[in-house]
């Protein structure tokens, strides 16, 4: 077989593969979130109160154990997320909400890491770009 | 007694490191290795006296040391006894400081009749010792005696060995959740050789630095002995995470804790470091890189050490708090400071023209994941310390979590996956576009066949489709490249992939290690993105469906173990009609001496797909509440670990470079290959 074959069976299989991909996730909806995800969800991202630093879903206590029926209880009545968070944001403060990404704090948490991307790519592309001048004085 | 010999083992131990400091740094002008043979070979002695003594106190039940009478019982198991030798602050120091002593052992006797440079780096690991064995020595004294007694524990204790002694009646026992599962006693130590073993690379980077002789050779000679580390490390990570499956009862594995964290952290740099130490061992790029890198490695071991042993973070892991933190945190600054500051006046030396012909080239590859590896490294460690800063700059208290760490690691995981399989196939200084994609249109069309795959057979979520078509890509491309380089030899296939393998140890390692990772990937991605979680209610002697399995609830039982009180239930895991039994699981609680909370121990059952994870959520008489977690490909999760962890091995044992390597050469096996 010749190379030029090979590449067109490679793309092709690819591109029909990727056809049902996409076309597979588009057309079916995302499943329904049952109960039991949205309280697993939910769990994970509100610490436990005395729990040494476990969110509700990880800690083994009891308490934390009463606040997941809480949480389920909350569900099957119907609340959002939000504002089941809330509640215990309300109750407990807001460093009890491992979700972060609604805190005004949550911004930098975001934006540093990007920053020391971006940095260690200029970084990377100076150096080819050295390498590339110093070829070019040296040849 | 026992007090004061081990007291006095510490203080041998500690002297002895000293001289090893003193007589290596006097040594090494001549590099004479035989000067260092008294000095370490007492400090190995006097290290292993120390940790003997300490687990004969606790076998012997010796409750006058007060780490015996607050960590272990008469009615401990024999494994667990011998695990609380380093379950606790005292002990895993203790822990830590005798495996650094074994390490230094080791690397002393491998080191050459003369040997300025393997010298120095000796006095440098014995400058690590004299730390730690200050540290036992003073505020984590493991033979403190029982001074007072509350509630049958020591709530006094003096480091004085001739104190007046009160004996408290019996001990505690360890931590339950310590002493619910064998792997607490493997874990650990796996781990701490891990952490401990890089203060090899990182003596060898010191001493290279110290006699400005800052070329590849303390590169060399401490690759396997970062192997080592690095194969340990991942190893106790794993373990970690299969403890925590295993025990903890919510069917998780990790769970972006602060101390998890600790252990991720250096685990990244040194994977960074292990990629570009072959690019400066190649290449002779990425020489400051490698320095820097293997500091910051050294010193997120004792940031980690730190966070644990501090209280400054709350976790799971921690232990008490104590005088032992601050000094930590006093030996992290002079680790940090010192060598960054060593480094800066040795900048001259170190720094070199780049010589990067391209970024489509191995090392181009190479560089673009120690930038992922890195930049995941900070945005771990400030997430992690993120709520310490914004607590001492305002005041207000902020949390981050699981929800951070988890979409901050995917995407940086997945572009790590889409870098691994270019670059293991990517020939070094230049890769063209038409070698690169010779070598990667079969693993492209695999993945997306594999995605598609999925998705005709019913996954919806889009993150797993995503890390399947990208892991299966770079299996593949590591298959074929494989299959290339053996079908190009002459001899038959079994014996050219030995041979192939043999004359290149080092990057087959690697690349056995990439598939391990691959399959990880996988399963990390199915066991979230396709678990199952239901609680379901059962009565004795009927049946709940879940996830196409039917559970029977037969009988509950009890057991009164010596240290442990065990209550559970017996459910039969069955194929859908509820007619035919796969399984029998027994998840349980268990209520240890010493008036805890009960501890749930879940039951799992593997199967060839699926994990089937029992935990007790409640119940009374006659009927059960059953947390029923399915967990899809979880096992590839321990099977992909352990992969990764044997192509570290592997590496481990690469031959000294003499000829040019098929896998590796840039013209030659493409002329060859170009036609399979």
């Amino acid at each position: 077989m010749s190379e030029h074959v090979r590449s067109i069976i490679a793309i092709a299989l690819s591109a029909a593969a990727l056809v049902v991909i996409v076309v597979g996730l588009a057309a079916s909806d995302q499943p329904p979130v049952n109960a039991e995800e949205r309280v697993a969800a939910l769990s994970a991202s509100i610490k436990c109160p005395f729990c040494n630093g476990e969110s509700l879903a990880e800690s083994g206590s009891g308490v934390a154990a009463d606040y997941r029926q809480l949480i389920a209880e909350r569900v099957a009545a119907g609340y959002t997320d939000e504002e089941i968070r809330q509640e215990f944001a309300d109750n407990f403060g807001d460093s009890f909400i491992l979700d972060t990404s609604t805190s005004s704090w949550a911004l930098a948490l975001w934006i540093i890491p990007m920053v020391a991307m971006a940095a260690g790519v200029a970084v990377v592309v100076s150096m080819r770009r050295a390498a590339k001048e110093s070829e070019e004085v040296t040849t | 007694m026992i007090a004061v010999l081990g007291n006095l083992a510490i203080l041998a131990a500690l002297g002895a490191a000293i001289s090893v400091v003193v007589v290596g740094m006097r040594s090494q002008k001549t590099g004479d290795t035989q000067a260092l043979r008294i000095p370490v070979g007492v400090f190995a002695l006097a290290a292993l006296t120390v940790f003997n003594v300490l687990e004969v106190a606790i076998l012997t039940h010796d409750y006058s040391i007060a780490y015996v009478a607050n960590n272990s019982a008469d009615a401990t198991p024999f494994i667990f006894l011998l695990a609380s030798g380093w379950a606790a602050l005292e002990g895993s120091i203790v822990l830590w400081g005798v495996i650094l002593a074994l390490f230094t052992f080791l690397v002393w006797r491998r080191l050459d009749v003369v040997d300025p440079l393997g010298v120095l780096a000796v006095a440098v690991m014995g400058g690590v010792a004299v730390f730690w064995f200050g540290l036992m020595a003073t505020a984590g004294n493991p033979f403190s005696v029982c001074t007072d007694v509350a509630g049958g524990l020591c709530s006094g204790s003096s480091w004085w060995p001739l104190a007046e002694i009160a004996l408290p009646s019996g001990g505690r026992g360890p931590n339950p959740l310590l002493q619910n599962h064998i792997l607490m006693a493997i874990h650990p130590p796996m781990l701490y050789i891990g952490y401990v073993g890089f203060t090899v690379p990182f003596a060898f980077a010191i001493a290279a630095l110290l006699r400005g002789d800052v070329g590849k050779i303390w590169l060399e000679r401490t690759h396997r002995w970062s192997m080592v580390a690095w194969a340990f490390l991942t190893f106790g990570i794993l373990l970690g995470g299969w403890w925590s499956y295993e025990v903890l009862g919510w069917g998780g594995y990790w769970a972006w804790d602060p101390v998890e964290n600790a252990a991720l952290l250096p685990w990244l740099t040194a994977t960074a470091f292990i990629h570009s130490a072959v690019v400066q061992r190649r290449r002779g790029m990425l020489q400051a890189w490698n320095f820097i890198l293997v500091i910051a490695t050294f010193a997120l071991t004792i940031l980690g050490t730190f966070l644990t042993r501090s209280g400054v973070i709350a976790s799971v892991h921690a232990f008490t708090q104590s005088g032992v933190g601050p000094a930590l945190l006093v030996f992290l600054a002079l680790v940090v400071i010192g060598s960054l500051t060593l480094f800066a006046i040795k900048a001259r030396d170190v720094a070199q023209a780049p010589r990067l012909d391209s970024l489509s080239s191995r090392e181009g590859f190479i560089l673009a994941n120690n930038l992922l590896l890195t930049v995941f490294a900070f945005t771990v460690l400030f997430g992690t310390m993120y709520p310490l800063i914004i607590e001492t700059l305002s005041g207000s208290e902020v949390a981050v979590g699981r929800p951070f760490f988890d979409r901050a690691a995917v995407p940086l995981a997945l572009l790590l996956l889409l870098m691994v399989g270019a670059g293991a196939v990517a020939p070094w200084r230049v890769a063209t576009r038409e070698v690169m994609w010779r070598r990667l249109r079969a693993a492209m069309a695999a993945g997306f066949i594999a995605g598609a795959f999925a998705v005709l057979i019913g996954v919806r979520s889009i993150a797993v489709v995503i890390a399947l078509v990208l892991a299966v890509y770079v299996i593949s491309a590591i298959v074929v490249r494989f299959a290339t380089v053996v079908a190009a030899r002459s001899e038959g296939v079994a014996r050219a992939a030995r041979t192939v393998v043999a004359n290149d140890r080092g990057y087959w390692g690697g690349q056995l290690s990439h598939i391990g990772l691959a399959l990880v990937a996988i399963s990390l991605a199915t066991t979230n993105g396709l678990a199952v979680r239901e609680t379901v209610t059962i009565e004795q002697g009927s049946s709940a469906l879940v996830a196409g399995y039917c559970f029977t609830y037969i009988e509950p039982f009890s057991i009164a173990e010596p240290n442990r009180d065990v209550t559970g239930v017996r459910i039969a895991v069955m194929d859908e009609s509820c007619s035919e039994t796969k399984k029998i699981l027994e998840p349980r609680v268990n209520v240890y001496a010493g008036g805890s909370q009960p501890i749930g121990t879940p039951s799992v059952w593997t199967g060839p797909i699926d994990d089937v994870y029992l935990g007790i959520a409640g119940g009374s008489a006659g009927v059960v509440d059953l947390n029923v977690f399915i967990f899809p490909f979880q096992w590839m999760l321990w099977v992909g670990g352990l992969i990764v962890v044997a192509g570290g091995v592997l590496a481990m044992f690469r031959k000294p470079r003499s000829t040019p390597r098929a896998s590796e050469t840039v013209t030659a096996p493409e002329a060859r290959n170009g036609d399979v």
